[in-house]
């Protein structure tokens, strides 16, 4: 059996020994174990191979459970014509064990929008805009969901496992993507409103369709405002968030530069709008907190503090995504030229849990503990009254339940 | 009647469970149906027992086997506090337990001992390890404010101390007799109780009763406690008004007492003497200082804040040997004036500012402020002898701070200089004037008190509430309506305070607005909403004068959310003006330096210009003096012999040198290279050996023309390096200047 194992592999190709030939086209158990070492490309590839395959493939799919991600730094960097992000995705994405469902990425704003000097022309701007995001784009899989958000910095854990390091760029050519499968008990999905100066109901049905209204199992909404330095911007931000806020839910995000993603929206973007993009999360099994790091957390004694707090939520850390929304205005500056303190309070609490984020204009979170059981949120009697910060750090752990 | 599997349907109700809980909560309210009454450190709380089994292990243990038609009572352990109690009642009929930084310890505790059911641990531990920000200490207004509990901890934390035991007992067998719902308890209660005064009267016995109980056990100072009881025999027969007069001299020594002492604990406590000053009210002094004395508390170790209930202990963590001296001190007087009691206000709220443990001091200072009022509303009829008094007032701390205070702060010297001008050089107004000013050391205490005189309710309130406390906000409405309540009866009481009008008006002068400007919290939605419903435009809120502001305030009649709203508007808008004008100092600054750099930049140049001259004119005199040489040389026909001797005692850079060389050279160039060498060393070794050495053959000929042309480049350039080396210096040097001038600029 075993030398059978070890066997297949290497003449899959030659099919020279019937007996290993007979193992691979029979022996569901076998297959399904080699295909396990597998990246997702290479299964799709092999799974038109043969029927028992095709199910092997799709079974091993669907055991994939974890949450993917490709992490581009400074190192990655230097290419002129081409983001880093890209770069990598297209390696990476070669070795990626899941089949990504919906993605988010985000980018620095600095060298994802404006590769080449068009400052002020708003036109130029535009297409180079798409030109990176198209091209990021389209490396994933047609059918997934993609979010891109491009923000003055980012938060990265680099590739491998989640107990690297994770690193704090508040400037540099830097981004990631994290790639969700389909995870069952489990929707996330995308949503997008724009600021329509025409039209400034909002509407319920649309609320409903991203599943942040009437939805009695979303837990978790990843929400950023985009081009919020625009005249009513953060108004409106304020009002899509008012209605699913009160609920029982984790909120946590940021205003950010500008929204990169394409897929959400059919017709194109313009660049110029302004309105709310996000992620929902709903499913029984999703667990999650936040905490607010405040301006009174300025060293890493604060820090670890508000991480100890983080930790005490009890969320599970297997199988959960770190994220902090920090303000531009903190990093290393704020910490007395100490950089990635608020990164490393994360890892020094959390080990294993990979952490992403990024540098924007304003924090949205708050103390809040989001689980099946119960929910610990303060008690209100002005609506959004802790929600929206500057100058803050919000950290969030979105936990996309235990394999059981 | 069960029908036989031919159609089973199901039907499910998914807000069923809902309801019935919130029925049943209705009827625990009404208290119909309840059949268990629940008794927590003496407090009866109604409840139906098959929730509270239902809900709890102990409570399953308790009630299950008694007896089902006899109405069940159920003491609870001593452990279990009000506190910690009822919000799990609470928990038990709606599913939602409202948790504060005040109650979170009490209620875990009593969720272990209780055993309740589906509350995890990981919500208090969350809450626990909030960060301990030194600012935010007001959570939520307690609801439930008996003193008892308090009582409880003191004496628990207390016993440590040995001194005090029988004196408390005695104390809080006395307090709990005294009727339950003192005046204190009222103040903290709610605003709406606060506009009880007759109460306050009657009860105002008992007040002080269980104020000088809880001083007792607060501070177990032994000395003390004699007086205490005599003071406790004097209230006890009821007899606050005869006494009242007298209590003028001990006010006023008290505030002699209290400016060092207030000094002493670092401004913050200087805040106390004001209001007493103004309201001549023994509540007021007393309370203020209890005030004073739970202020140290919060910025006190983390270690004191548990040690907290009492203020005093924790004092004496953060600034052991002024604090304690300084209290006593300020008894002192009290003991020769025969005015114990006066202090046991004092201990009363620093009661108070222990039961929350870290938030204590600030609240504390918040109620003392209610409690202010309401006895301002109240005994107002006895006491309109406020000129009077104030005039004996003035007397008494003149002698006091002259006789007692000057030997009694020997301890520092800078407080003596600042008890004297307190006490001795203002009296009635003008010393609560001058207190006021220099309140505004402490920013945020300073504010509150400051402002106390005039409309101490709102202001009080707006600046609590304006500290970013996640749990304040639940409550901090209630608190706000309170405020305006308070307000009202500070207005009633404002005619008294008339004689003093120094204070009102520096009071509205000029501090209080380091408070409002310190913190900074983003609610812009909140604002806006507020905005459209403020009866004035922002506008007018910005651009007023600060008095102009005030009265503005006064005269409307606002929401404490509006109140709120506008203070953060003009806030904003003095942020923002102080950020224009940073930015234009910037800028101003970056023009100076630029102007510099291009003067310095001139300068430099024509130096340069200067230095190109000088040497050329180096050069045409060496020039000159070379054809001199020559000249002379040839016409005394001197030997090579004498002219190397020559060479030899003249300095390196004459021309003799040269003619040295061009004759060595001559010479080498007819011996051949090997007798080179030796004519180099005849050279002396000037700088200009080498050069002309390896440039061979112009050597000869450059001495005269050439040499000074390349000992001019040769000498610029060193020159040239040295040069724009100075004014770079410079330069760095006016950069340097100016930086640290623009930072401390601001």
């Amino acid at each position: 059996m075993e030398r059978v194992d070890g066997g297949g592999g290497a003449d899959r190709g030659a099919s020279a020994d019937p007996r290993s030939a007979f193992v691979l086209s029979n022996l569901a158990e076998v297959v399904e174990r080699v295909l396990t070492f597998l990246p997702a490309k290479a299964l799709l590839r092999v799974a038109g191979v043969s029927r028992l395959w095709r199910e092997s493939v799709r079974r091993v799919l669907r055991a994939q459970r974890g949450v993917a991600w490709i992490a581009a730094g400074p190192a990655d960097g230097g290419h002129p014509q081409e983001h880093c992000l890209v770069r990598v995705a297209a390696r990476e994405l070669e070795n990626v064990h899941i089949l990504p469902q919906t993605v988010l990425y985000m980018a620095d704003s600095d060298t994802f929008i404006s590769l080449e000097e068009c400052r002020g022309h708003k036109r130029a701007r535009k297409r180079t805009t798409m030109d990176t995001a198209l091209a990021l784009e389209r490396l994933f899989p047609e059918q997934c969901h993609i979010l891109g958000i491009v923000t003055p910095g980012i938060i990265v854990t680099p590739m491998g496992s989640g107990s690297s390091r994770p690193q704090e760029i508040e400037i540099g050519e830097s981004g990631f993507a994290l790639l969700f499968p389909q995870i069952e008990g489990i929707k996330i999905q995308p949503f997008h409103f724009i600021k329509d100066p025409k039209n400034p109901t909002l509407e319920r049905r649309r609320l409903t369709e991203a599943g942040l209204l009437d939805n009695p199992e979303l837990r978790v909404v990843l929400v950023f405002g985009y081009n919020c330095c625009r005249v009513g911007a953060s108004d409106y931000l304020q009002r899509v968030i008012g209605t699913f806020s009160d609920l029982n839910v984790i909120v946590a995000g940021g205003q950010v530069d500008n929204l990169a993603s394409l897929t959400s929206e059919k017709h194109p973007l313009d660049i110029d709008a302004t309105g709310v993009a996000g992620l929902s999360f709903s499913g029984p099994r999703v667990q999650s907190a936040t905490v607010l790091l405040n301006e009174d957390v300025s060293d890493e004694k604060t820090a670890e503090a508000a991480m100890q707090r983080l930790k005490a939520a009890g969320i599970p850390e297997r199988n959960t995504v770190g994220f902090m929304f920090a303000c531009v205005g903190r990093g290393s500056q704020y910490y007395r030229a100490k950089g990635n303190v608020e990164a490393d309070a994360f890892r020094k609490f959390f080990p294993g849990v990979p952490l992403f984020g990024f540098f924007g204009n304003g924090e949205i979170g708050c103390d809040r503990i989001v689980t099946g059981n119960f929910v610990l949120k303060k008690c209100n009697e002005v609506k959004d009254d802790d929600l929206f910060h500057s100058y803050t750090t919000v950290m969030a752990l979105i936990h996309l339940g235990s394999p059981k | 009647m069960p029908l036989s599997g031919s159609t089973a349907f199901a039907y499910e109700s998914s807000v069923h469970s809902t309801n019935v809980l919130l029925s049943l909560d209705d009827q625990r309210k009404k208290g119909v149906l309840c059949d268990a009454t629940v008794l927590v450190q003496g407090r009866p709380f109604r409840a139906h027992r098959s929730v509270l089994a239902a809900c709890s292990s102990y409570f399953h243990a308790r009630v299950v086997g008694q007896a089902d038609s006899v109405e069940l009572s159920i003491s609870l352990p001593e452990e279990v506090t009000v506190k910690g109690f009822e919000p799990l009642l609470q928990f038990a009929y709606t599913a939602r337990l409202l948790l504060s930084k005040d109650n979170v310890d009490e209620v875990c505790r009593c969720v272990d001992l209780l055993g309740v059911h589906d509350i995890e641990e990981s919500c208090f531990q969350f809450l626990k390890f909030k960060s301990p920000d030194p600012s935010a200490e007001q959570q939520e207004c307690p609801r439930e404010k008996c003193f008892p509990p308090h009582c409880q901890n003191a004496e628990l934390k207390l016993s440590l101390l040995d001194r005090r035991d029988a004196d408390i007992d005695e104390v809080e067998e006395l307090w709990r007799h005294g009727n339950a719902p003192t005046p204190q308890c009222k103040l903290r209660e709610c605003p709406g109780d606060t506009k009880t005064p007759p109460p306050l009267q009657d009860g105002a016995g008992q007040t002080w009763e269980a104020m000088c109980l809880g001083k007792d056990a607060a501070l177990a100072l032994p000395s003390l406690c004699p007086k205490y009881r005599k003071f406790q025999k004097a209230f006890g027969t009821d007899r606050v008004r005869p006494v009242e007069p007298g209590f003028g001299d001990g006010h006023a020594s008290l505030q002699a007492g209290e400016t060092p002492a207030g000094e002493c604990a670092g401004g913050a406590r200087g805040c106390a003497d004001p209001p007493a000053a103004l309201k001549c009210e023994e509540g007021g002094t007393a309370m203020e200082r209890a005030d004073a004395e739970g202020d140290p508390a919060p910025p006190g170790p983390p270690g004191a804040a548990d040690a907290a209930p009492l203020p005093h202990s924790s004092c004496a963590d953060a600034a052991p040997g002024l604090y304690s001296l300084s209290l006593l001190h300020t008894y002192g007087p009290y003991g020769d004036l025969g005015f114990a009691g006066v202090q046991s206000p004092a201990a009363a709220l620093a009661e108070k500012a222990v039961s929350g443990p870290d938030a204590g001091g600030e609240r504390a200072c918040a109620e003392s402020q209610d409690a202010h009022l309401e006895s301002d509303a109240g005994p107002g009829p006895g006491e309109e002898s406020g000129p009077a008094r104030s005039s004996v007032e003035r007397e008494v701390a003149e002698h006091l701070a002259k006789g007692f205070w000057s030997d009694v702060c020997g301890l520092a010297s800078p407080r003596p200089a600042q008890a004297h001008p307190g006490a001795a050089a203002r009296a009635g107004a003008e010393q609560a004037h001058g207190h006021t000013q220099r309140r505004s050391e402490c920013p945020w205490l300073g504010i509150r008190i400051s402002e106390s005189p005039e409309e101490p309710g709102p202001r009080t309130f707006a600046t609590l509430s304006s500290v970013s406390c996640p749990f304040m906000s639940t409550l901090g409405a209630e608190g706000r309506a309170g405020s305006a309540d308070l307000g009202g009866d500070g207005y009633a009481s404002e005619p008294q305070q008339e004689p003093c009008p120094y204070a009102c008006v520096i009071t509205l002068g000029d501090d209080s607005e380091t408070d409002t400007e310190g913190d900074s919290e983003p609610c812009s939605a909140r604002e806006q909403e507020c905005e459209v419903k403020l009866p004035f435009n922002a506008q007018r809120i910005i651009s007023l004068s600060r008095n102009d502001f005030q009265a503005l305030l006064r005269m409307h009649k606002l929401t404490p959310e509006q109140l709120d709203c506008i203070h953060d508007i003009r806030r904003r808008s003095k942020n923002r003006i102080a950020a224009q004008r940073c930015r234009k100092r910037k800028l101003d600054c970056i023009q100076n330096l630029e102007s510099e750099i291009e003067k310095l930049q001139s300068e430099k140049e024509s130096l340069l210009r200067e230095r190109d001259r000088i040497l050329s004119t180096l050069g045409e005199t060496k020039q000159n003096l070379t054809g001199l040489c020559q000249q002379v040389c040839k016409e005394a026909a001197l030997s090579q012999e004498q002219i190397q001797i020559l060479a030899k005692y003249s300095a390196s850079d004459c021309p003799l040198s040269f003619l040295v060389s061009e004759k060595g050279k001559s010479a080498n160039a007819s011996d051949g290279a090997a007798a080179f060498p030796p004519s180099l060393s005849v050279l002396g070794g000037p700088a200009a050996g080498p050069p002309a050495g390896e440039g061979g053959p112009c050597g000869p000929c450059g001495p005269s023309g050439k040499g000074s042309a390349s000992g001019c480049t040769l000498g610029q350039e060193p020159a040239g390096l040295t040069e724009p080396c100075r004014p770079g210096a410079g330069l760095a040097d006016v950069c340097q200047q100016m930086t640290d001038k623009c930072s401390t600029d601001e």
